[in-house]
């Protein structure tokens, strides 16, 4: 049986709907809407009550002068840290919640000032993010305050009310409904809600023939698949690394691409830190360098069309019985690799991509079964998706169906397939031409929004109640910080309308569900825990030891391709287009490439000498009959003859920020993110590409130090060579500190360069964005950058990943310079920027070794947009034209635990009080802060390592920042290649 | 005088011009000079001189206009390079302004009787150059309305500059010596404004000669207190000479950046900024002198002279550059290196660092030969080069410096937007502009001065004796 039919034959896509009920146990959930709850300020305010009221009044009333915009909620939410009678102006409060991407949630606590959410943090309690943040997480918040978010309902391209809205449409729906609903479908992304999918379910009530197709452009079909092949059923397979001895991932971004993305990274890098010496080896084959690879102890490029062949011979060589050798070009290396996973046993694992095919995934399953790490570091579960549909195909029914005349409404709920629907679809024309009532609800009136008769306006996460399940299964509770900013309404709300309930409550609908399937107990109890946690206990989903099947062996790789090959990846920025309107998170350099504000089609030095094309050059790519039209730029470490693209580029509706950044390739995708056959000719012009870093190597300067472990056993002091003759001499006094003195240390062996730091530091401290034209002149103003570095063959690189921000130097070159005395030593070692005496010499940003001062060219920050006023910290002053800014070690959150602590009359603060914003978001726990005069606080600790050290500690001006140098575990039998610094292409 | 050189003729040597034309008697040296300002008609040439400077001068305010409106961000400015055009511009211009003082400061001193016929005019260039360069500090900051905060002035925040900030004593360094030059340019004026009024024929015109001489009357006790107050000035003046280049090269020196970080900058800007002076007063000499018909009080001899300052300061730069490059070998210093070995001569920037070695380094060669220094036009030519081999020399050191210093992630490139050069070329508008309003108004050389050199003085000074 063919693939294609292997997949529609196991899910036949007319069987839709799935009961709910097996989840929740109850049949109760069909009742759940006639339940009403109260809301909490709808009561005449008294006692305690009345003063919250008064307060929450006043509140409003100040912040009306400010922006006009914010509201407080009308239910009531609980406070993560403190109750709410504790609300005093000018100190945040910390609201558990949860972000969600691709059905996947990641719980979060996000800071309110007075009712404004202003920045996301990790929730530590939460499994799927363990107190860190993405890139996309930490960027959320200005989703939600983007002044270019739909406002309005939109009827036919003119704005109009939800009134109409219920007028015109509901009684249409009538006569859909009369005849059992068959042309009625809903079209979602892929959604581990259980109240929404008991909402979506119980549209069928009243459209009984009802359809339900979900489509996200980053499926998992294939990983979906797999786990059918092998356990005859679709079934979530994650990972536990926390006791992994080998990994080998293929090309597989378990670290910034996967479900369970800031967990695994947790899980690998925080063991690879601090001198390393843990026993874990990561082997990773990769056909585009990705952070999960670059990071690797071993990295083998292949093209993604080898990778099956490649697992093969891994599987061959393990003695997996019934595989045949694949002999792929690394067979070599799948022996070494075969052979240590074999020794880790139980306690290695492989990792396979999302892209690859379901064989692949299949044989991965294979190998795992066989080191018997089913249980161990692999766990299968049920799906943590409701109803889980494979995308490709859903899509595909949908089309057909609607091409047949079958759909006569078609509801598109928070997804964008006009844009990013398979392209032999032609699901743009179909849509328009064969849909009679085409509705769309989204945050954005995007590409879908616009050929749609009507846009609902959706409201954003952090304004709605909601709740999702995270890569493990376990629940949280979407609940909003602050009333919907527009008149918008959640998916929950929207739903309900088609069900007849015009004013239902998102709160009420969540909340209801809830208290529906709860069983036994004080509900309340177990709800507002729920929400103060941010997750409900106990609803992880457990490892179920279901056999692989013995099919899983036999099953035949897809042999290699030849010639060019394309690989489509989510953007890991903009992801597949739905953040594309974020100017931070487009302004944020994409990891490796450090390219910004655009896609590009990447490819490897040798690859473009071939094909006679280099950076800038615009090209015709083309596959198959379709051709698209993109700037190539030459990104070493991508293997031969691949080419890579990010997807979620060129859009052309939903804002103007995403307006002119790259091209799309969505055109370019069928059935398959890896295309074959691909061809590559030049329009003979060109495209400006930017990037942040033009050079790519160290220039033979040992910036960055690293060792291997057993040169590490050999010398612990690596990282202190080579000597540096450095006399602390100074024409001024040196600084004392007889109370705190604040420090950081930045882990090199942990750090896998995800950008969650950049954008969590651009959100705290109001840094504004400047746009593809000023960064192309070199005046981007990130605080904290990730410098990126190649060593050695252009072609198969290492990688190495430097963090860089304020190093607050002992003796700071930029302080004496100042002529207005702008830049200063604070008493606690903090260098500090006083922008109100600024004059904007730049002699500071002249005289900084490191360059981490930004300097305000033009007035940068928005000072214009209501909306974007109130994301803004409070705490931290909005820059303005002519003055200088840089990293300050976030002194806001410094100062507001020290005037507290003063307060409180208690001198000592706890190590690990305070936390940077870059510390907070990083998945990896790479950077440590705190008082190095504090010897038993972490980062006095983890100075006193062998492995600290300080860059260009020669300038003796010695900085608070160091770094721990990397400590890699290779394979010996792979040959102690150890990373000797060359300089390579120089500058390209 | 001829009798004092004859003495050490040889074979081959050719006794120098004279400082002034033995033909010239008091009368026609005042006619010459004090008439060109008092002429009624305005002479196509000024005109047509004055009206370029003066159209450029509106490129500055048009430049300076959309500065102030959109911020320095108009300039090609960014991080690493925080510095560009404004601060090359800037040392250029207080270069330039530094052959004034030392021709009438040093060589008064040094009892140099060739500096009395262009001393008025240096100092006047001087002055204006120094306005010029006054420009680009201000300009260049964030925010231009609040420069007045690099002043110690007692305010109610109690905030004070930074006093180890080498751009502090830029302020210092700078206002002095402006302060300095023009106190020195105008008492040397007195006794010709003097003259002017007397010749004056104009009411109104007499009216402001008059006012500006001070109630000048070549009395004994006036002559005695002139001579006081010059030399005092002169004294005052000296040791300014050498400072404020030194300090504009601390600027540089005392930062941390490889290509700055030099201990050689102090001497070697001061003798960049003789190399610059001389050849700018040659430049505006050579023309005037002739357009004016004033050989015969502005010599060959004072062409020679400059001609061989410049070859004397254009080998000392050179002397700076070579051991610029050694140190930075011998310091065994990697990024010193890189710098001034690697990225100077083979970088992006080559092109500019071998433009300046031959402009700084090959043309000053040329001087040595006398008929080259001879050769008006020849010479003219060479004083241009030197002076944009001395804006380049500037470029070398801020641009190259800063594009690429210690961490290669962030090495960026500079190139000057349309702003950057209309700021520049806008205070060449204005420097012509004060140039020709100058020539026109008052007289270009020290009458008085001149006078004592005809020799008839020259015999009363010898019964003196």
């Amino acid at each position: 049986m063919t693939r294609e039919g292997t997949l529609k034959s196991l899910h036949p896509v007319s069987e839709q709907w799935r009961s709910l009920d097996e989840l929740s146990g109850t049949s109760e959930a069909e009742t759940f809407a006639a339940s009403e709850f109260p809301a909490a300020w709808d009561e005449v305010p008294t006692g305690q009550a009345r003063r919250d009221f008064l307060k929450v009044m006043s509140a409003s009333m100040s912040l009306a002068g400010l922006g006009a915009c914010v509201r407080q909620p009308e239910e009531k939410i609980v406070p993560y840290v403190k109750q709410p009678e504790d609300v005093i102006p000018g100190k945040p409060r910390y609201y558990a919640t949860s972000f969600t991407r691709g059905g996947y949630g990641f719980g979060v606590l996000a800071e309110s000032h007075q009712g404004r959410p202003t920045h996301v943090e990790g929730n530590p309690d939460h499994p799927g993010s363990l107190g860190a943040t993405d890139p996309s997480i930490q960027a959320s918040v200005l989703e939600l305050w983007d002044p270019e978010r739909s406002s309005t309902v939109i009827r036919r391209g003119k704005p109009a009310s939800w009134d109409t809205f219920a007028k015109e449409v509901l009684p249409s729906l009538e006569k859909i409904a009369s005849d059992g609903g068959q042309g009625f479908r809903v079209l979602t992304g892929a959604v581990s809600s259980p109240s929404l999918a008991t909402l979506i379910r119980s549209l069928r009530m009243r459209f009984p023939n009802a359809q339900w197709h979900q489509w996200e452009p980053i499926h998992r079909d294939e990983v979906q698949l797999g786990s059918e092949l092998a356990f005859g059923d679709i079934k979530e397979i994650r990972y536990n690394f926390a006791g992994a001895h080998t990994i080998l991932t293929v090309d597989a971004d378990i670290m910034t691409d996967a479900p369970g993305r800031l967990a695994y990274a947790r899980q690998v890098m925080s063991r690879r830190g601090q001198g390393g010496d843990t026993g874990l080896r990561t082997y990773a084959v990769e056909s585009y360098p990705t952070s999960t690879g670059t990071v690797a102890d071993h990295r083998f490029q292949a093209k993604a069309s080898e990778m099956g062949t490649f697992l093969s011979d891994v599987a061959h060589e393990l003695g997996v019985d019934g595989v045949g050798p694949g002999h792929s070009p690394l067979e070599a290396e799948a022996k070494a690799v075969a052979k240590d996973l074999k020794r880790g046993g139980n306690t290695s694992a492989v990792v396979v991509g999302d892209h690859l095919p379901a064989e692949v995934h299949l044989l991965g399953l294979a190998i795992n079964s066989f080191l018997t790490s089913l249980g161990t570091i692999v766990e299968v579960t049920e799906p943590v998706h409701i109803h889980p549909q494979y995308k490709l195909a859903s899509i595909e029914q949908l089309t057909k169906d609607a091409k047949e005349g079958q759909v006569q409404c078609l509801i598109v709920l928070d997804a964008n397939p006009v844009y990013n629907a398979p392209s032999h679809l032609d699901f743009a024309q179909v849509y328009e031409e064969h849909i009679p009532l085409r509705i769309h609800a989204g945050l954005y009136q995007d590409e879908t929004a616009r050929v749609s008769h009507w846009h609902l306006p959706l409201s954003h996460y952090l304004e709605t109640w909601g709740d999702v399940r995270a890569y493990d299964g376990t629940v949280s509770i979407v609940q909003p910080l602050i009333a919907p900013l527009y008149d918008s309404k959640s998916t929950h709300e929207i739903l309900a309308l088609f069900g007849g309930e015009l004013s239902a409550k998102a709160a009420d609908l969540v909340k209801g569900y809830w208290e529906a399937v709860s069983q036994g107990g004080d509900f309340e109890a177990k709800w507002n825990r729920a929400l103060h946690d941010g997750f409900m206990a106990d609803t992880r989903l457990e490892h179920i030891p279901y056999p692989v099947s013995e099919a899983a062996n036999k099953v035949k790789m897809p042999p290699s391709e030849e010639g060019l090959e394309v690989v489509f990846r989510p953007c890991p920025n903009v992801y597949d287009g739905r953040y594309a309107n974020n100017a931070w998170l487009q302004e944020t350099p994409r990891p490796l490439s450090r390219v910004v504000w655009d896609n590009a089609i990447y490819m490897s030095p040798k690859t473009a000498e071939h094909l006679k094309v280099k950076n800038d050059e615009l090209v015709r790519l083309t596959v198959g009959d379709k051709t698209v039209e993109g700037p190539v730029w030459v990104m070493p470490g991508a293997a031969k003859d691949v080419l890579t693209v990010h997807l979620g580029y060129g859009r052309t509706h939903g804002g103007e920020v995403l307006k002119g950044a790259g091209f799309s390739a969505y055109p370019l995708i069928e059935s398959s993110k890896v295309a074959f056959g691909a061809r590559v000719a030049s329009v003979k012009r060109t495209y400006e590409v930017v990037t942040v870093q033009d050079h790519w190597t160290l220039q033979g300067r040992n910036h960055v130090r690293h060792a291997t472990e057993s040169e590490y056993r050999a010398n612990p002091d690596f990282a202190q060579e080579p000597k540096k003759h450095v006399l602390p001499l100074s024409l001024y006094p040196d600084y004392e500190y007889t109370g705190r003195a604040w420090g950081m240390t930045i882990d090199l062996g942990a750090c896998n360069g995800c950008n969650a730091c950049m954008v969590a530091c651009q959100s705290e401290n109001n840094i504004p964005v400047v746009g593809k034209a000023q960064v192309a002149k070199g005046r981007e103003m990130h605080w904290i950058r990730i410098d990126r570095y190649f060593e050695g063959d252009v072609e198969e690189p290492k990688f190495s990943f430097q963090p860089m921000t304020c190093m607050h130097c002992e003796r700071a070159p930029c302080e004496p310079v100042c002529p207005a005395n702008a830049t200063v030593h604070g008493p606690e070692g903090l260098n500090q920027m006083v922008y109100n005496r600024c004059i904007g010499t730049r002699y500071c940003s002249n005289n900084c070794p490191y360059k981490v001062r930004r300097f305000n060219f033009h007035l940068y920050a928005d000072w214009d947009s209501e909306s974007l006023k109130a994301q803004r910290n409070p705490d931290v002053t909005v820059r303005g034209r002519g003055v200088m800014e840089k990293c300050t070690y976030c002194i806001q959150r410094i100062k507001e635990v020290t005037i507290q602590a003063k307060v409180d009359d208690h001198e000592r603060i706890p190590d690990g009080k305070i936390r940077t914003a870059c510390q907070s978001a990083c998945p990896t726990d790479a950077i440590a802060f705190g008082d190095i005069n504090d010897p038993n606080s972490k980062v006095a600790k983890l100075k006193k390592l062998p492995v600290n050290y300080t860059v260009l500690e020669e300038l003796n001006v010695a900085p608070r920042t160091s770094y721990l140098a990397a400590v890699s575990n290779p394979n010996p039998e792979l040959g102690e290649d150890s990373p000797k610094v060359k300089a390579h292409g120089n500058h390209h | 005088m001829e009798t004092t050189t004859s003495g050490h003729n040889q074979a081959g040597y050719v006794p120098p011009p004279d400082v002034i034309d033995r033909s010239e008697t008091y009368g026609s040296v005042t006619n010459l000079i004090g008439s060109i300002p008092l002429e009624p008609r305005i002479r196509p040439g000024w005109i047509t001189g004055f009206l370029v400077g003066f159209a450029l001068l509106q490129v500055m305010l048009l430049s300076v206009t959309y500065l102030l409106v959109h911020g320095t961000g108009v300039w090609g400015l960014n991080i690493p390079v925080g510095w560009g055009f404004a601060i090359v511009n800037f040392v250029w211009w207080v270069g330039i302004g530094h052959a004034g003082t030392l021709i009438s400061a040093i060589l008064l001193l040094l009892k140099q009787d060739w500096r009395m016929a262009i001393a008025r005019f240096s100092e006047a260039m001087t002055l204006f150059a120094v306005a010029c360069a006054g420009v680009f500090p201000v300009l260049h900051t964030g925010r231009p309305w609040l420069a007045f905060w690099l002043l110690p002035y007692p305010n109610s925040m109690q905030i004070w500059p930074q006093f180890r900030s080498p751009l502090l004593w830029d302020v210092f360094a700078i206002s002095t010596y402006a302060t300095v030059s023009i106190l020195f340019w105008y008492v040397g004026l007195i006794p010709d404004l003097a003259t002017m009024r007397d010749r004056a024929k104009n009411k109104l015109i007499k009216y402001i000669y008059g006012t500006l001489a001070l109630g000048w009357r070549g009395s004994a006790w006036h002559w005695h207190r002139y001579e006081i107050a010059s030399l005092t000035l002169a004294g005052l003046a000296t040791p300014l000479v050498v400072s404020v280049h030194t300090i504009v090269s601390f600027d540089f020196a005392v930062s941390v950046i490889p290509g700055w970080h030099t201990t050689i900058f102090p001497p070697y800007f001061v003798a960049g900024a003789v190399y610059s002076g001389f050849a700018m007063v040659l430049t505006l000499l050579i023309p005037l002198r002739s357009y004016y018909g004033l050989q015969s009080v502005v010599t060959m001899r004072h062409i020679h002279n400059c001609a061989k300052v410049m070859l004397a300061t254009g080998l000392i730069v050179g002397y700076g550059y070579s051991m610029e490059i050694f140190i930075a070998w011998y310091s065994g210093v990697e990024y010193e290196q890189f710098m001034l070995i690697t990225e100077r001569m083979t970088g992006p920037y080559a092109l500019q660092y071998w433009a300046l070695i031959f402009c700084n380094v090959i043309t000053p060669q040329f001087l040595w030969f006398r008929g080259v220094r001879e050769n008006l036009v020849l010479l003219w030519i060479l004083t241009i080069v030197v002076n944009i081999g001395m804006w380049l020399e500037r470029y070398v050191i801020v641009v190259i410096s800063l594009h690429r210093d210690y961490l290669p992630s962030s090495w960026d490139m500079y190139s000057g937007t349309v702003w950057d050069w209309g700021l520049y070329i806008g205070t060449l508008g204005l420097f012509t502009t004060l140039i020709f309003l100058f020539i026109r108004v008052l007289p270009m050389i020290a009458i008085f001065e001149v006078r004592m050199l005809l020799p008839d003085a020259q015999k009363s000074e010898e019964k003196k004796a």
